[in-house]
């Protein structure tokens, strides 16, 4: 099949589905469905075959060629087959769980053009080719966020789309002046070119492309639009959102970096360490976007708000990983996208799950669903022993890369960084555990059920992808070094079991079985013991006082208050208000000369014309 | 494979005995810095057997299921450690590794008393991440010092660097670093003054407030465990491991009773005094430690 399909598909698909949908009911979740599993087998078989050769599709527009360059090479495969497994997986989600979602077929039509135009992005062969299809993605997802919670899907969709729009105003301009030059969008050629330019001119267009991408995997400080957006987004969209969206500006990052290579520059200019200034400054902003994720995260009363801030403290680590540029940063940074795609999305499915069965997302309306939802939280238990990077699941394995990278170079900053957010993740994947799933149920949910079949199975795939690849982290290596190769990034090595690090190795079968046998043994212990009884959870201590309302006897509400004490000066002064004062002192400028030229009086507007027309005569344009 | 299995229950027991022989010394030290006669030193073994053999509740299977997941995950802790010339399983790499494996016995634990349904030990639960993020910061800075200066790390290689001889120890090598490691180990054991999260007379005991019969008795040899990890931990990085096993735990035992010591002589640290105060002088003192040896 041409890679031009890749893209096509769906993007046609979903229109004629659109229209089918209003006929019968759900038709589009399952089309989508169908169209994603036959588009990831096709691409599964892609699997190896890198010599497909480019493939151009030409067109006329006012009568100038325009050409759409496609492209296969590992790193872009690793990237559809992301996209659409995650497409495949929360489709089949949306099956069961849309059922009373109003805005349900523009819902799948904007996806369904997303998961295409992310394709188009990632198998794009040459700039336009990638602007364009950047600007569909930009858009369809711009609809499907704002078609969330009403008023507050709104704020967060516009800020989403501004900064958007800044990054793709800066993109085409680098891009253009290039053009003025060279006449080719090739990424090949702009890199020449840009290596023949002056440093500083070269440095601040590569900056300028840069943005864009940087904008969109929530880097600081350019983060303010990922939680809005993704608390507020549908919540079947949130996952992908957060999996897949913010992987996507990753992959603009690796691409100018290394694939363009744009590297080769930076390394002729200012060095600190030997490292250019400009990935020094870009793995600072990593650090501090683990940090400040980290510090907000745990502030958080609304779950989906958690997850997000917890999503933007991970894609510091990895865009800190990608710019320390060795080759072991190199990998545990891919490492950890695709392992954070596979717990972040989890996560975000079995809050959906949650969700979907309780109407709210406020952790302290929740609680005690352990018993009522045993999947969803088991979804959710795993994930979060991944995202915390605990072994044996796969979030251990890429952090260990990372920091082996960091401490290798003796980067200080960054390893504290690294470990504060590390740590800090046990605090909040710990409150919704302890607020949503466990404690005490409320009356209200005395009726809830686990969600359907179809909700679960996803949720079952994920998590044995993230068993599996915490066991056999050599699966995902093997794609990694042939990146790795394609990018003359020197391969670390690897065993099925166990990664080379810098010092030293680990076998994680080993772990496992070791794992295996500490369980064993505590359980025959357990098992051996006297057998207990059961109770209820209303049957605790508690001082002597009589408790008969659970809602009473649960605590969620400011689970963390003695550590948020400590930032509240800082959580105040964030840079969402920055950035609304600048706003609104723009709209003060305007004012200022709005009011001062448009005045209302009539007396000024003919005073406007009469010099309109003592100008035009001393022009001697009149007379 | 007859014989890893026999070495793995060996190896689970003894740490298991030594554990609550510890914790029995240091009740007996306790009691005599307060003018008490105090338990017998072998009172700790008497307890879990008591504990073993009483009724117990529990409140469903997360109750179960958190008590065997922070035993279990604590003994698959004990054999990333070194313990004196026994090294069962011998690997590279395994100084991080030790650090996330103690959080599955953490978030086990924190699993079972949140599931218990009590607040009060939601609220233990909450104070003890909270101070987490303040000791494990300093600590993970003098880790990744030490990493940087031996140029490994695997335990393993750690203790061979300090081989020979006194001079060699890390405690010579980087005294400021095992100064801040210290005060963090009182942080990491929940010794007074960071013993917040379980506060006796604020929270009612917090974490082990329903923990009753088999489960307190789990607690009990989960903790015993951890003690013997961690001022393991402590005696293989900074003072030089051990060719023989009994000057290895000599070397515990004083590490032991220094903690005790300090920890029976302090009053208690609010939560976020304690947090604060960690990232006040131990964490500059570390990053301090650090620039020394990188630059």
């Amino acid at each position: 099949m041409s890679l031009f399909y890749y893209t096509f598909i769906p993007i046609v698909i979903a229109f004629i589905a659109y229209f089918l949908n209003k006929k019968i009911k759900l038709s589009l979740a399952i089309l989508n469905s169908v169209v994603f599993a036959y588009l990831f087998y096709q691409i599964s078989r892609l699997y190896n075959q890198w010599n497909i050769p480019h493939e151009t599709i030409s067109y006329y527009m006012f009568d100038r060629e325009i050409q759409l360059i496609f492209q296969l090479t590992p790193l872009s495969w690793l990237f559809i087959f992301m996209t659409t497994g995650a497409g495949l997986l929360i489709a089949i989600f949306t099956i069961k769980s849309q059922q009373e979602y109003v805005l349900r077929s523009s819902f799948h039509l904007n996806f369904a053009i997303l998961i295409g135009s992310i394709l188009g992005v990632v198998l794009a062969g040459d700039f336009l080719t990638l602007f364009i299809f950047w600007e569909i993605m930009t858009w369809s997802s711009f609809f499907l966020i704002s078609s969330g919670k009403k008023k507050a899907a709104q704020k967060a969709s516009y800020r989403y789309i501004i900064l958007s729009t800044i990054g793709a105003y800066l993109m085409v301009t680098a891009l253009f002046i290039i053009y003025n030059q060279i006449h080719t969008f090739g990424y090949n050629q702009v890199a020449a070119h840009l290596s023949g330019l002056p440093i500083t001119e070269s440095i601040i267009l590569i900056i300028m492309l840069a943005i864009p991408f940087i904008i969109k995997a929530g880097v600081f400080p350019f983060h303010v639009w990922v939680n809005g957006a993704h608390s507020n987004a549908p919540k079947e969209f949130s996952p992908f959102l957060s999996g897949l969206m913010l992987k996507v500006g990753i992959y603009g990052v690796i691409l100018l970096l290394y694939f363009v290579p744009l590297y080769n520059i930076l390394k002729e200019s200012v060095n600190y360490r030997g490292l250019p200034i400009f990935n020094y400054i870009l793995a600072i902003f990593g650090g501090i976007t683990v940090i400040t994720g980290t510090i907000l995260a745990i502030r958080q009363e609304d779950v989906k708000r958690l997850v997000a801030f917890s999503s933007i403290s991970q894609m510091g680590y990895i865009i800190m990983a990608l710019a320390i540029s060795t080759p072991l940063g190199f990998t545990g940074g891919l490492l950890h996208l695709m392992n954070h795609m596979i717990f972040k999305t989890t996560i975000f499915l079995s809050i959906a799950a949650v969700i979907y069965r309780t109407k709210t997302t406020k952790m302290s309306e929740m609680g005690g669903l352990i018993f009522k939802m045993p999947v969803t939280f088991t979804a959710y238990l795993i994930a979060i022993i991944a995202l915390a990077g605990i072994p044996p699941t796969n979030g251990f394995i890429s952090k260990w890369v990372i920091y082996q990278a960091l401490i290798d170079k003796g980067y200080i900053f960054l390893s504290v960084a690294a470990f504060f957010g590390s740590i800090g993740s046990f605090m909040y994947v710990f409150k919704p555990l302890s607020t949503i799933f466990l404690g005490q149920l409320k009356p209200e949910h005395e009726n809830i059920k686990e969600v359907p079949f179809l909700m679960q199975l996803p949720m079952f795939v994920l998590m044995a992808l993230i068993l599996l690849f915490g066991i056999l982290p050599g699966l995902q290596m093997n794609l990694i070094n042939q990146i790795s190769q394609l990018l003359n990034i020197q391969p670390v090595g690897f065993t099925l079991y166990s990664i080379t690090g810098a010092f030293g190795k680990w076998n994680s079968l080993v772990i496992f079985s070791l794992f295996v046998g500490g369980f064993l043994l505590a359980f025959i212990i357990f098992i051996s013991a006297k057998k207990s009884k059961q109770v209820g959870l209303m049957d605790t201590y508690t001082s002597g006082e009589y408790m008969d309302d659970p809602e009473a006897y649960h605590y969620a509400y400011q689970y963390f208050r003695p550590f948020d004490r400590v930032f509240d000066s800082f959580a105040a002064r964030s840079l969402t208000v920055i950035y609304d004062t600048f706003a609104q002192n723009i709209v003060k400028l305007g004012n200022l000369f709005r009011k001062s030229i448009v005045t209302g009086n009539g007396q000024t507007y003919a005073f406007y014309m009469v010099l309109f027309i003592v100008i035009l005569a001393f022009a001697g344009w009149i007379i | 494979m007859i014989l890893n299995i026999f070495g793995f229950l060996l190896m689970a027991f003894s740490a298991m005995a030594l554990g609550l022989l510890f914790i029995g010394i240091a009740r007996k030290v306790v009691a005599r810095v307060q003018k008490r006669i105090g338990p017998p030193f072998y009172q700790a073994y008497l307890d879990v057997f008591k504990l073993f053999t009483k009724n117990s509740i529990t409140h469903g299977f997360i109750f179960d299921f958190g008590a065997i997941m922070a035993f279990g995950g604590m003994i698959t802790t004990l054999f990333f450690v070194p313990v004196g010339p026994f090294v069962l399983y011998g690997m590279n790499g395994t100084l991080l590794l030790v650090i996330y494996l103690m959080a599955v016995a953490y978030l086990g634990m924190a699993m079972a008393t949140v599931g218990s349904g009590n607040p009060l030990a939601s609220v233990g639960i909450s104070r003890a991440l909270t101070q987490m993020l303040g000791y494990e910061l300093p600590f993970i800075v003098v880790l990744l010092t030490l990493i940087y200066s031996s140029n490994t790390s695997s335990i393993i290689g750690i203790v061979q660097t300090q081989q020979s001889g006194f001079m060699n120890w890390n405690l010579i090598n980087i005294p400021i670093g095992t100064a801040v490691a210290f005060v963090t180990l009182l942080g990491l054991m929940g010794k007074k003054p960071f013993d917040a999260p379980i506060a006796p007379s604020e929270i009612a005991s917090g974490p082990v407030v329903e923990h009753g019969g088999k489960y307190l008795a789990f607690i009990m040899l989960q903790h015993a465990v951890s003690v013997v990890v961690k001022t393991a931990l402590f005696v293989d990085l900074f003072l030089g491991g051990g060719n023989n096993i009994f000057i290895f735990i000599v070397k515990m035992l004083i590490v032991w009773l220094l903690v005790t010591l300090i920890g029976s002589i302090f009053p208690r640290f609010k939560v976020e005094e304690g947090v604060l105060f960690y990232w006040r002088w131990p964490l500059i003192a570390a990053l301090l430690q650090a620039v020394i040896i990188i630059f």
